[in-house]
């Protein structure tokens, strides 16, 4: 089961497409979102936001903004998004 | 008559600023090129916005935040400041783009000093500070530090005090003027209001309302929420004047160049009729010489 993910900053869109989790810094903890997530809306602290797709994951270091689940799509927008190398 | 010496020095003249307005035309439009992707770049994000203030403002809510509440104008005791934040380019040479947006702002101050306010002005670019400075008007703020590359940090360091002023009650509205950057030939002059936020129109999407879990609550979020989106509206004010700016200046200099061309052509062919004309003079002088002599 995959979902769609963007992660956009106002300067540009960072990040478009499938994934099966991702774990986001909200403002009070980490939030996990598999596929099927319920919609939420919630506001983003400072951390690293990690997207999984099969085997592999990509970081990204985000701070300030929020973030979005609504039919099978997450959208996280951040105020600053910094991609983090796939050392993971 | 110009003597020939004198338009052969006009003719190089010309040529040597026709070169000038084609590299200009040239820099303009691969400049225009990187700022026209990035107002590209930065829709995703004010859609994006858009639709989530859309989905989380109502009516109840609309009443308790002080961004989204209209103030009483000044006739009514409501606050007489209001800012007008001006953006033109740091350079001229870009035709009729920074007048059009100078006239514009005018006419909004003219607009709102007749609603009772007190107009401030910020700043954006030397041309329209350079212009309400030589008119007599003084800035509250000027920023010609942002130039060609707006970022959003620099959108937020020019509302972030707006916001709370406003939010504090002392400011009864803050606009922006600005070009709209429709399309490379289109660009006209706009205001946008900027405080008090215009809440977007709910529901446009498939007319659902989707049942969020919100965290923390609605209150909260839009608290977060609503300033982000005044910063977007201004930073993309930001990005698409720029892209204005750069469209203005590369038909600006593609006329220039055009029209260069033209004054060549014809300073090529007077100094060319002129010198035709001495030569048969000459020649005539020559053959009238001869037949003197023989005869």
């Amino acid at each position: 089961m995959k979902m769609r993910v963007t992660v956009i900053s106002p300067e540009a869109a960072v990040f478009d497409g499938e994934a099966d989790a991702v774990t986001a810094p909200a403002f009070d903890g980490q939030i996990g979102i598999l596929a099927n997530h319920a919609p939420l809306m919630t506001v983003l602290g400072d951390g690293t936001l990690v997207i999984r797709a099969g085997g592999s994951s990509r970081r990204f270091h985000v701070n300030g903004g929020f973030l979005q689940v609504v039919q099978n799509t997450v959208r996280v927008l951040a105020e600053q998004v910094e991609a983090v190398s796939d050392a993971a | 008559m110009a003597s020939s010496k004198a338009l052969k020095g006009r003719i190089r003249s010309v040529t040597n600023t026709r070169k000038i307005t084609r590299t200009m035309e040239l820099v303009a439009t691969s400049k225009l090129k990187r700022a026209q992707d990035r107002v590209i770049a930065a829709r995703p994000y004010a859609d994006a916005l858009r639709s989530v203030i859309a989905d989380l403002v109502t009516p109840e809510l609309a009443e308790q935040f002080p961004l989204l509440r209209q103030p009483l104008p000044p006739a009514k005791g409501g606050p007489a400041r209001a800012v007008l934040i001006l953006l033109t380019s740091n350079r001229g040479l870009a035709g009729g783009f920074n007048a059009n947006l100078i006239k514009e702002a005018r006419r909004r101050i003219t607009a709102l000093e007749a609603e009772g306010y007190t107009v401030e002005l910020i700043g954006v670019g030397k041309k329209g500070v350079g212009y309400f400075k030589y008119v007599g008007r003084t800035f509250a703020s000027e920023r010609p530090d942002i130039g060609d590359r707006p970022t959003a940090e620099h959108a937020g360091s020019l509302v972030e005090t707006l916001v709370e002023e406003f939010a504090a009650g002392t400011i009864g509205v803050v606009e922006l003027v600005q070009s709209q950057f429709i399309s490379v030939m289109d660009s006209p002059p706009a205001t946008v209001r900027i405080l008090p936020v215009a809440a977007p129109a709910q529901g446009t999407r498939e007319g659902i309302r989707h049942d969020y879990i919100l965290s923390p609550d609605p209150a909260t979020l839009l608290e977060k929420v609503l300033p982000l989106y005044v910063r977007n509206m201004v930073y993309r004010g930001l990005v698409e004047t720029v892209a204005a700016e750069q469209a203005a200046r590369r038909t600006a200099m593609k006329n220039a160049t055009d029209n260069a061309g033209d004054i060549i052509d014809a300073l090529k062919r007077t100094y060319n009729r002129q010198r035709q004309a001495q030569i048969t003079q000459e020649i005539a002088e020559l053959v009238g010489g001869a037949a003197a002599l023989q005869g």
